[in-house]
């Protein structure tokens, strides 16, 4: 518990220190990543702990994110208000399609969910009249907070890291409950899971459903932070990037989600010198990352931990017998 | 008091009928084991009772609840218990952490007490040395006896053991059957038990019940099982000599 408080008040401390010390551009590059941090933390629950390949998170950010623009443009609601029927909406429809689509597994999942998030961006792009097509929906409201606007990028970046350390809390409770327990038991033997009374169709929903509720806050977000939103922003190349920020950070992780989702976030930006050959030096990152560092970032830190042991650990380890 | 029923259960995959109408009953704090050459459809028992398979025709009883077509996960809470052929773990939790899953199988018991409870039954298997390392820190052994304890972490009333002594050595098969024996003592567990060691079979078990190409080919005692004719004929093999086990 301690450890975990530690971890969200170090997350503060470092953005806030980062806010006040970064360039404009760099605070809008932050937000953003701050923004995937959350998505990618709510895609953890999912191929984190259970295992679903997912490739269609974006669509449930974009579900999320396009709620609320139309709730807030057309119907003139608040985007308070607006963000609880986006939010809780998104999750009351990927549980309603886990249900049906979590029967199937591993590559074929894959395929279902990447077909899901390309019918998403067709349809957000041909329903013109709700959702304005390919134009997009423009002039979103942004937040407030007591009459006080998150216009400017440092406001909104505070705000957007208060979300994104509670939900990393939130997220850390469940990992180390007993639903947390249960989620990892499903993904290393689902029959062994169910022989200890896990309903693993449950457990795989739940998780399915928990992960779109995150990324439909990121999408609430990015909508009032960007305001505007366009299915180019959900499409199923995002939700790829989604799943390559866990992975690079470390799957199965909180720590690892916001690092792979900062690490991406700014990769493009520190590489632009690269121009279009940035996308051949990111799939050979991948591929250099899935071969050599399995477990991401993440996984260096915990083998460099291992291989040097803090003095004081191994003193206690001598003192026990 | 009858735990677990089996009525006239069949299971056809195509043209193989894997179990042909057999009967299987098991009362509480009974020992029964179930021997058979390979092939003879006592793994496809196992799988049929834990809802793994459903089977073609027959009905399931347990605690006097037809579960014939539950799922899996009701028959665990409903006092059913499970160790598989190979072991199988949740690699990425520790130990302490796979008899906590074990554990929770009825809603309500808090963290606290889960990892309690799975303490004490590690500590019931002499394994709570082991409880904070990871899985792929154990010998085959111990991962064998960890399934176990998981499973008994459940709380079952019955208890089914697939060749629980495979890949043991002898003195971890003594330990094995000395910790089976009070474990069913002290908590009126009952136990079906699949295993190839005739030794372990004549020495815990009460009633046998002998499967051939999905038949049941006899049932009684040890004893009267080791002179059955169509038994010695089928599987133990004419000049058994366990009559002196």
């Amino acid at each position: 518990m301690a450890l975990r408080l530690l971890g969200l008040v170090g997350l503060l401390v470092v953005g806030f220190a980062l806010s006040l010390s970064v360039s404009e551009y760099a605070l809008r590059l932050l937000n953003l990543a701050a923004i995937a941090g959350i998505s990618v933390i709510g895609l953890n629950f999912a191929f984190g702990y259970v295992g679903l390949i997912s490739l269609g998170h974006a669509a449930f950010m974009g579900l999320g994110a396009y709620i609320l623009a139309i709730l807030t443009t057309q119907a003139g609601w608040s985007p308070w208000l607006a963000s609880v029927p986006a939010i809780l909406g998104t999750g009351l429809c990927a549980a309603a399609i886990g249900f049906p689509l979590l029967r199937l597994k591993g590559h074929y999942l894959a395929l279902a969910t990447l077909g899901l998030n390309v019918s998403f961006v067709i349809v957000a792009a041909n329903w013109i009249e709700l959702t304005g097509g390919t134009n997009g929906i423009a002039k979103i409201p942004g937040l407030s907070i007591a009459g006080y606007a998150l216009s400017g990028e440092q406001p909104f970046l505070w705000f957007a890291l208060v979300i994104l350390a509670c939900l990393g809390f939130v997220a850390s409770l469940i990992q180390s409950s007993r639903h947390g327990r249960a989620m990892m038991a499903v993904r290393d033997d689902e029959t062994a899971a169910a022989m200890t009374g896990i309903n693993v169709t449950a457990i795989k929903v739940a998780a399915f459903a928990l992960s779109a509720l995150y990324a439909a806050v990121a999408g609430c977000l990015f909508a009032t932070h960007v305001n505007f939103v366009s299915p180019d922003d959900f499409g199923f190349a995002q939700s790829i990037t989604f799943l390559s920020m866990l992975i690079v950070g470390g799957e199965g992780t909180i720590v690892g989600a916001i690092l792979g989702a900062t690490l991406l976030t700014f990769l493009p930006e520190w590489l632009r010198v690269l121009g279009d050959s940035y996308l051949a030096f990111f799939g050979l990152m991948m591929l250099g990352i899935l071969i050599f560092l399995p477990t991401g970032i993440i996984g260096l830190f915990d083998r460099w931990r291992r291989r040097a042991p803090a003095p004081e650990t191994a003193a206690a380890e001598v003192a026990q017998p | 008091m009858t735990i677990l029923d089996a009525r006239g259960i069949s299971k056809r995959y195509g043209g193989l009928l894997a179990l042909a109408d057999v009967d299987l009953s098991v009362a509480e704090s009974e020992f029964v084991a179930l021997i058979g050459p390979n092939g003879a459809g006592k793994s496809t028992l196992l799988n049929v009772l834990t809802g793994l398979t459903p089977p073609t025709s027959g009905t399931i009883t347990l605690n006097a609840r037809n579960v014939t077509r539950s799922a899996t996960h009701s028959r665990i809470r409903a006092g059913l218990g499970r160790t598989f052929q190979h072991g199988r773990l949740f690699e990425r939790l520790s130990v302490l952490e796979n008899v906590m899953v074990g554990a929770a199988n009825r809603p309500g018991r808090s963290d606290t007490a889960l990892r309690k409870a799975a303490l004490d039954t590690l500590g019931l298997m002499g394994l709570e040395r082991f409880a904070h390392q990871p899985i792929s820190a154990l010998t085959y052994g111990n991962r064998r006896m960890v399934e176990l304890t998981r499973a008994l972490a459940g709380q079952p009333r019955i208890l089914l053991l697939d060749e629980p002594g495979a890949g043991l050595n002898s003195g971890e098969v003594e330990d094995l059957m000395t910790r089976l024996r009070a474990i069913r003592a002290e908590h009126r567990l009952a136990i079906v038990l699949i295993e190839h060691n005739m030794g372990m079979v004549m020495r815990l078990a009460e009633r046998i019940v002998v499967l051939n190409f999905g038949s049941k080919i006899a049932e009684g005692t040890p004893t009267a099982i080791q002179a059955d004719p169509a038994v010695l004929d089928a599987y133990l093999g004419a000049g058994s000599s366990y009559a002196g086990v």
